[in-house]
């Protein structure tokens, strides 16, 4: 059955507080989930007054300044901190998100920062997203064409028709919307979730690509593709408001239209 | 204090280290060319800083109006202010067009022409025959180019069943008799060590922005490879030429992209002039980034800045309507709302010139073969290792890069390296075996960061560092100052022997990591500076208020810069190439650089 | 715990079922189906003179509401089993259970469809 109860070893204890330092005046606690895999310890959660004067607006802004300022030993994914690379997706006051894209502002009370939900935890915020890029792989995002390309020039494709890609090609692969996804968390070995269905269906809508049928034939399948319920979370937390629900809907379309 | 590491022994025919657009481009090259091909790379592919290049990829197509690759070429050496190797230029911009092509094929989304052609836009620096009018030469994907080239070179190599070691850490090159045999990781999922042995190693690491303060670039740029080699004792060329963007947001540092004013943005000062029309009166907001950098610069230490302090300009661009902005540059409205709370169809952007790029980098030939100066000779190659993209100097972009020449150098080189590797390399002829010593000293050099514990904390000497370069090493330069920077970066340096790594565990530790990349980071800054205060001249984006005119008698070369155990830095030069590969074009002989 | 298969071996499994699409595609068609259906039974049973035993007896022995009655229970049953079987495979993480669940949630609404349908024949053949 369903699991309702977390498995002893993931049940969360008390943690460590990092008070403000002297004289700050304006701080915002910041609940941290740490989980040390060296200590073989239940993870807890820390907290760190952070003062606020000296911090940038983002909650990315928060974190590292908790690790440069108050424990180095904080260890989370980060680079581009500006919401292109997907390095930073965690779950920030109960959403998925990205830290260097969410605003402190836009947060009540305190700052609660979990890894992303249902994904195995490898440090504090860093999860293991292993089965989330196999599931992009499997499937075979790349331009698959018998058609010879033209030797000199590059292939034709009209304005109309590259629109339709719009929305498909801007994801970030940061995971946020498969782990917000109930339908993932329940079947995550076998449904695809919306990121990689979103990839496949960026070239099911590619007019360059020959290999329409042979990709939906390999997505119709009850689980792979099926799972998704439209529950909508993916498009909800899409950092950069991409849709993969109508993605998925689009290809299911596609599957039916192909019947007759 | 060496303890016994766990390490996992690779032999590959190559191993690229970085997976950035030009690790990727290589790797998938070499992977489809039937060598034994693995790429290390420190964050996920789609990761990598290229994804975050937005404007374009230059290349002479003519889809927008007439080209040629000769106009390409010419607009590449004034932009490098004649500090560019014109041999490697030459092939960068004629193998632009089928480069780009090739990137179509394999799939890149880009935005198209009425006819369904390859979208291109104008930017900085780009003109019609040789000089005269303005060439849309840029190739885009909307204003996400970066992601789109980067996500579909990755998609190539899954295709092409390139093995990855995601989320590992390079340490060192393993160095035999100057020779490079391989190279040593950390793992950090596991805390493991590997040893890859391999013919050749492609150094993809990309550039050291991360050196200043503000910079557009990501946490992770931190030019690793450029210090591996640092270390290998092989040197860096023209590292004191860092570009300053002119559009990164105030405050935040993030970029907004040249395209702005190339599909019609313009910069304004505190009386609402286009202040561009003054100094660069044909090209405008279109002049090179050096120009335009120190232009807004100039307006700001005039007192004539925007903002409650003076200190940054305007990029307007509500005048383009709302169909140009979707259509073309959604991510930057994105960008300006997230980042500067600026709604772009009603307010201008609050901008401000930010480290962007190392023109500088790794001395290669055009091959991307890595070379030194030995016995005499400025071309030397030095065995096994390769070097392409920002963290390689060729010298394509010399002492000032134009814009969306960096796509370009990376999928040019990139696959240039692949096409070298190819020639070389037997696929599966065997190595010699390694000795236990010959990776003793990457070893030495974890064990000693690992269990530095002094009382500094990383982060504390990284910031010091950053301020110190911002402040000395900015966009104009003096020697008063330059000296200054110099003794505070010693100190700096010097404070190091007294870093502290808190964590102590192996399992993705990140407070060992940023040390790793701050050891990095100094002795890049060091060259950087040193560079910077050894050139009297005025060249690109060096730019010195004490020497103001080029120096083509006495400085036109590239500096070569070595540094020690303590990150002292000692200089020679390799003299600029001016000939050219074929007799299809001609040398562009030096002349005043005006826009 | 640790499983040495590689990763994407696992994801690609069984590789695909090339079936769902009927599934999907049914669901959908009985659930639209019953809307004229539950409103017909809605209004009919509303304008019914009385409620009695025989009241219902004489209205579901017309071949009219016959037929339409054998249809409502027949898409009901049917789209009753799909949703089962998907809310069955949702929830359900044991995949020996879930086979098990997912059989005898079939057998019940094919029993009770039989059941319903065969008394709406009775009634309309007897009445």
């Amino acid at each position: 059955m369903a699991e309702f109860r977390l498995p002893s070893n993931s049940i969360i204890g008390p943690g460590k507080h990092f008070p403000a330092p002297e004289g700050a005046t304006n701080t915002r606690t910041v609940k941290v989930y740490r989980y040390d895999p060296d200590s073989g310890k239940n993870p807890h959660i820390d907290s760190y007054e952070v003062d606020m004067d000296s911090c940038g607006p983002m909650v990315l802004d928060a974190i590292l300044k908790i690790k440069n300022e108050m424990d180095s030993t904080l260890t989370f994914r980060r680079s581009c901190r500006e919401g292109i690379c997907g390095s930073c997706a965690m779950n920030i006051d109960g959403g998925n998100t990205l830290a260097c894209t969410m605003a402190i502002a836009d947060i009540e009370g305190d700052i609660t920062i979990y890894p992303l939900p249902h994904q195995p935890v490898v440090k504090d915020l860093v999860s293991d997203l292993t089965n989330f890029y196999a599931q992009y792989a499997s499937v075979e995002p790349w331009i698959k064409s018998d058609t010879p390309a033209p030797p000199d020039r590059e292939r034709l494709q009209s304005p109309e028709d590259r629109e339709k890609l719009d929305g498909a090609y801007e994801c970030i692969l940061c995971a946020c919307c498969s782990t917000s996804c109930p339908s993932y968390w329940w079947n995550s070995d076998r449904f695809l979730g919306p990121a990689a269905l979103l990839a496949s269906y960026r070239w099911l809508a590619d007019t360059r690509d020959d290999a329409t049928g042979d990709r939906l034939d390999e997505l119709e399948d009850p689980f792979k593709l099926y799972r998704c319920h439209t529950i909508m979370n993916c498009a909800t937390v899409c950092p950069k408001g991409l849709n993969p629900a109508k993605a998925i809907a689009e290809t299911k379309k596609m599957l039916v239209q192909r019947r007759g | 204090m060496t303890n016994a590491y766990k390490i996992i022994d690779h032999t590959y025919d190559v191993v690229i280290v970085g997976a950035g657009g030009a690790g990727l481009r290589a790797t998938l090259g070499m992977a489809a060319q039937g060598l034994s091909t693995a790429c290390i790379t420190k964050v996920f592919p789609t990761r990598s800083h290229t994804v975050a290049a937005q404007g374009g990829m230059s290349a002479s197509l003519g889809n927008m109006g007439e080209d040629h690759w000769n106009w390409h070429m010419y607009d590449t050496i004034k932009g490098s202010d004649w500090l560019g190797d014109q041999d490697a230029i030459e092939y960068m911009c004629r193998e632009a067009v089928p480069a780009v092509i090739e990137l179509e094929h394999f799939g890149v989304p880009f935005s198209r022409t009425e006819e369904g052609k390859i979208y291109q836009r104008p930017f900085g620096g780009m003109t019609t025959n040789f000089g005269e009018g303005t060439a849309q030469r840029t190739c885009a994907a909307a204003d996400r180019t970066g992601h789109a080239i980067l996500h579909t070179l990755y998609q190539q190599s899954l295709k092409h069943h390139a093995e990855f070691y995601i989320e590992h850490f390079a340490i060192d090159l393993i160095m035999v008799d100057g020779e490079c045999k391989g190279v040593i990781s950390l793992d950090l999922a596991t805390g493991e060590l590997h040893r890859y042995q391999a013919h050749t190693v492609v150094l993809a690491t990309g550039g050291c922005g991360r050196t200043y303060f503000s910079a557009t670039s990501a946490h992770t740029c931190t030019g690793d490879g450029n210090a591996m080699v640092l270390r290998a004792g092989l040197p860096l060329q023209d590292m004191e030429f860092v570009q300053f963007h002119p559009t990164g947001i105030y405050g935040a540092g993030v970029l907004i992209t040249e395209g702005v004013r190339g599909e019609g943005g313009y910069l304004t000062n505190n009386d609402g002039e286009r202040f561009m029309e003054r100094y660069a009166p044909n090209a405008k907001d279109l002049a090179s980034r050096d120009v335009v950098s120190r232009s807004m610069t100039m307006e700001i230490n005039g007192g004539r800045g925007v903002g409650p302090d003076n200190d940054h300009c305007f990029l307007n661009l509500m005048h383009l309507g709302n169909d140009v902005i979707e259509k073309r540059l959604p991510g930057i409205a994105e960008s300006a709302r997230i980042f500067a709370g600026v709604d772009v169809n009603k307010e201008p952007i609050p901008v401000l010139p930010t480290v962007h790029y190392n023109m500088g980098g790794i001395p290669t030939n055009y091959h991307g073969e890595v070379v030194t100066l030995k016995d005499g000779d400025p071309d030397t190659v030095v065995p096994g290792l390769m070097a392409i993209g920002e963290a390689a100097c060729v010298s394509v972009h010399g002492a000032n890069r134009l814009g969306s020449n960096s796509l370009l150098d990376i999928v040019v080189f990139g696959r240039a390296a692949a096409l070298r590797a190819a020639e070389t390399i037997k696929p599966g002829s065997a190595h010699k075996p390694l000795k236990p010593e010959d990776s003793a000293p990457a070893l030495d050099h974890l064990d000693r960061i690992r269990n530095a514990s002094g009382a500094t904390g990383t982060a504390q000497i990284r910031d010091t560092m950053q301020r110190t370069m911002q402040k000395h090493a900015a966009v104009f330069r003096t020697g008063e100052s330059l000296e200054q920077g110099l003794e505070k970066m010693r100190n700096v340096v010097d404070s190091f022997d007294d870093v502290r790594v808190e964590d102590k565990n192996l399992i993705w530790n990140t407070d060992l990591v940023e040390t790793l990349e701050l050891e990095n980071l100094l002795h890049q800054a060091q060259t950087i500076i040193y560079g910077a205060n050894n050139r009297p001249e005025s060249r690109g984006a060096h730019a010195r208020d004490d020497f103001e005119d080029r120096d083509d008698a006495n400085w036109m070369k590239h500096t070569l810069a070595w540094t020690d155990e303590r990150a002292n830095v000692t200089v020679d030069y390799r003299p600029v190439h001016m000939y050219t590969l074929t007799d299809d074009c001609e040398v562009i002989p030096p002349k005043k650089r005006v826009y | 715990m640790s499983n040495l298969r590689s990763p994407l071996s696992q994801v690609k499994g069984h590789g695909s079922a090339k079936e769902g699409t009927s599934h999907f595609w049914i669901q959908r068609l009985t659930a639209i189906a019953m809307i004229p259906l539950v409103l017909w039974l809605a209004f009919s049973v509303a304008s019914l003179p009385g409620m009695s035993q025989v009241d219902i007896r004489n209205w579901l022995s017309a071949p009219f509401t016959a037929v339409m009655m054998i249809t409502l229970l027949l898409s009901g049953f049917y789209h009753a089993k799909l949703g089962l079987q998907m809310v069955i495979e949702d929830y359900v993480g044991n995949h020996g259970l879930r086979t098990i669940a997912v059989i005898a949630s079939t057998m019940l609404c094919v029993f009770l469809a039989i059941l319903g349908v065969f008394s709406v024949m009775r009634i309309a053949f007897t009445a």
